[in-house]
C-alpha cells in the first residue's frame, strides 16, 4: 500500500515537473500574447491565464512579476502606472514593437514545434 | 477597508519582501507598490467570494509565494548591469592600471586630475541614487583616508600620538558610516568598495614602505607591469561582478581574482612578503569581502 502511494506520488511529481518546465519555456510567449490583445496589469493577467486555460496553469502569483519585469528590461513590454476610475493605481503593461516581433517569432516556432510533435505522437491513418 | 490586525499580517509580509529585495531604492518602491496592489486585489476578490478578511489575506499571501523566491527572481532581473555600467564601474581600476603602466605615478598633474575625478564622480553618484557603478569609485575615495593613516607612522614621536588620537577616530567614523550606508543598499556593494584595499596594502608591503624613496621608485619601476596587471584584473573582476546575475557568482567573482592578485603581489615581492604575511592578506581579503554580509545581518536585526 505504502509502495503504491509512493509510486503515485512520484508519477505526480514527475508530471508536475514536466508541466513546470513546459510552462517555464513558454512563459514569455504566453505573457506577450495576452498583453498583445489588450494592455493589462498583473492581477488581470493572472485572472486571464486562469480563465483561458480553465485553471490548467497554476503557479505562485508573485512569480509573475519577475517575469513581467524581465520582459520590460528586455524592451518587449512597457509598464506604466494608471489611475483607475475608483482612484486606485495599477501598473499596466503594453506590448512594444520589439515585443510584437518577438511574439510573432515565438508563435511560429511554437506552431512548427507542436505540429512536429503532433505528427509523431498522433497515430497516422497510413 | 482592511482591519488593523490583518493589515499587520500584510505589512509583515511586505516588510519581509522589503528586507529581502536588494534593489535600487526607486525600483524597490515601485516593485513593492505593484506587489501590494496585487495582494489588495486578490484579498478583495476572496472576500467577495465569501471568505473572512483574515482568511482572504492569509490565502492571498499563500498564493503569492515565498518571499525569498520572489526576492531572488526579482533580484536576478535587475542585478545584471549593462556593459556601459560595467565599463564605468571598472574605470577607476583601469585608470590606476594605466597610471602604473604609463609610469605616471610621479606626475602631480595626473595624480591631481585622478583625485579630482574620483571626488567628482563619487559626489555625483552619491547624490544621484547611488547607482551600482559608484562603489568601485567610492573605494578609491576612501583610500586616501587609509593611506593618510598609514603615513602617520612616519611622524616624529609626540606628533605621531597626537595625530593618531585625532585622526584615527575621524577616519574610522568616515569609513564605518560610508560602509554602513553602502551595506543598507546591498552588502556586496560594500565588498566591491573595499576590494582594492588588500591589493594596495600588499603592494605597499611588497615594495617595502620602510625603505628610502629612491629604492621604492626603482622597485616600482621594475614591477610596474605587474602592478598595472593587478589593477587590470580588478577592473575585469568588477565588470564581471556587474554583469553576472546570481549573488553567489558575484561573491565568487570578487574573491577568486583577488586571491590571484595576492599571489602575483607575493611573487613580485621577492621574499619581502613572507608566507604568514601573505596569509594575513588573504584573510584580510576574505574578511573585507564577507564581513559586510555579517554587518548587514546585524544592522537588520537591530532595525527589527
Amino acid at each position: 500500500m505504502l509502495d503504491q502511494c509512493r509510486v503515485v506520488i512520484e508519477k505526480e511529481v514527475t508530471k508536475m515537473n514536466y508541466e513546470r518546465e513546459l510552462l517555464k519555456g513558454n512563459t514569455d510567449a504566453l505573457l506577450l500574447c495576452l498583453i498583445s490583445h489588450t494592455p493589462m496589469y498583473g492581477y488581470h493577467i493572472i485572472k486571464e491565464i486562469e480563465r483561458k486555460s480553465n485553471g490548467y496553469f497554476q503557479f505562485k502569483e508573485g512569480t509573475l512579476y519577475p517575469a513581467l519585469h524581465r520582459l520590460e528590461r528586455a524592451g518587449l513590454v512597457r509598464g506604466e502606472w494608471q489611475v483607475l476610475p475608483n482612484g486606485q493605481e495599477r501598473r499596466y503593461y503594453f506590448i512594444t514593437e520589439k515585443g510584437k516581433q518577438v511574439l510573432a517569432e515565438r508563435l511560429t516556432t511554437w506552431q512548427n514545434f507542436s505540429s512536429a510533435v503532433n505528427s509523431i505522437i498522433k497515430p497516422t491513418s497510413a | 477597508m482592511i482591519k488593523q490586525p490583518m493589515l499587520t499580517r500584510l505589512t509583515c509580509y511586505l516588510d519581509s519582501l522589503r528586507t529581502c529585495l536588494r534593489l535600487d531604492s526607486k525600483i524597490k518602491k515601485d516593485v513593492l507598490k505593484e506587489l501590494y496592489t496585487h495582494l489588495e486585489d486578490k484579498s478583495q476578490e476572496l472576500k467577495e467570494s465569501g471568505l473572512s478578511e483574515e482568511e482572504a489575506i492569509e490565502t492571498a499571501v499563500k498564493h503569492f509565494g515565498s518571499v525569498q523566491s520572489i526576492a531572488r527572481q526579482t533580484y536576478e532581473v535587475y542585478s545584471s548591469g549593462t556593459w556601459r555600467q560595467a565599463f564605468f564601474a571598472a574605470l577607476p581600476h583601469l585608470i590606476i592600471a594605466l597610471l602604473f603602466a604609463l609610469r605616471a605615478w610621479q606626475s602631480i598633474f595626473w595624480l591631481t586630475i585622478i583625485l579630482l575625478t574620483v571626488i567628482s564622480v563619487v559626489l555625483y553618484g552619491w547624490w544621484h541614487g547611488k547607482p551600482v557603478w559608484l562603489f568601485p569609485w567610492l573605494g578609491y575615495y576612501l583610500i586616501p583616508v587609509i593611506v593618510t593613516g598609514i603615513l602617520l607612522v612616519y611622524l616624529p614621536g609626540g606628533w605621531f600620538w597626537l595625530a593618531v588620537l585625532v585622526y584615527l577616530p575621524l577616519a574610522l567614523f568616515v569609513l564605518i558610516s560610508v560602509t554602513k550606508q553602502t551595506i543598507t543598499q546591498d552588502w556586496l556593494y560594500a565588498s566591491v568598495m573595499l576590494l582594492p584595499i588588500p591589493i594596495i596594502l600588499g603592494w605597499a608591503l611588497a615594495l617595502g614602505m620602510s625603505k628610502d624613496f629612491l629604492s621604492i621608485e626603482r622597485q616600482l619601476h621594475e614591477t610596474k607591469g605587474l602592478v598595472a596587471l593587478s589593477f587590470l584584473i580588478l577592473a575585469i573582476t568588477v565588470a564581471i561582478f556587474i554583469r553576472v546575475k546570481q549573488r553567489w557568482l558575484k561573491a565568487g567573482a570578487l574573491l577568486t581574482p583577488e586571491l590571484l592578485v595576492l599571489v602575483i603581489v607575493a611573487v613580485a615581492s621577492r621574499g619581502a612578503i613572507s608566507f604568514w604575511l601573505w596569509l594575513g592578506l588573504v584573510i584580510l581579503s576574505i574578511f573585507l569581502i564577507f564581513s559586510p554580509a555579517w554587518l548587514e545581518r546585524r544592522l537588520t536585526q537591530n532595525h527589527q
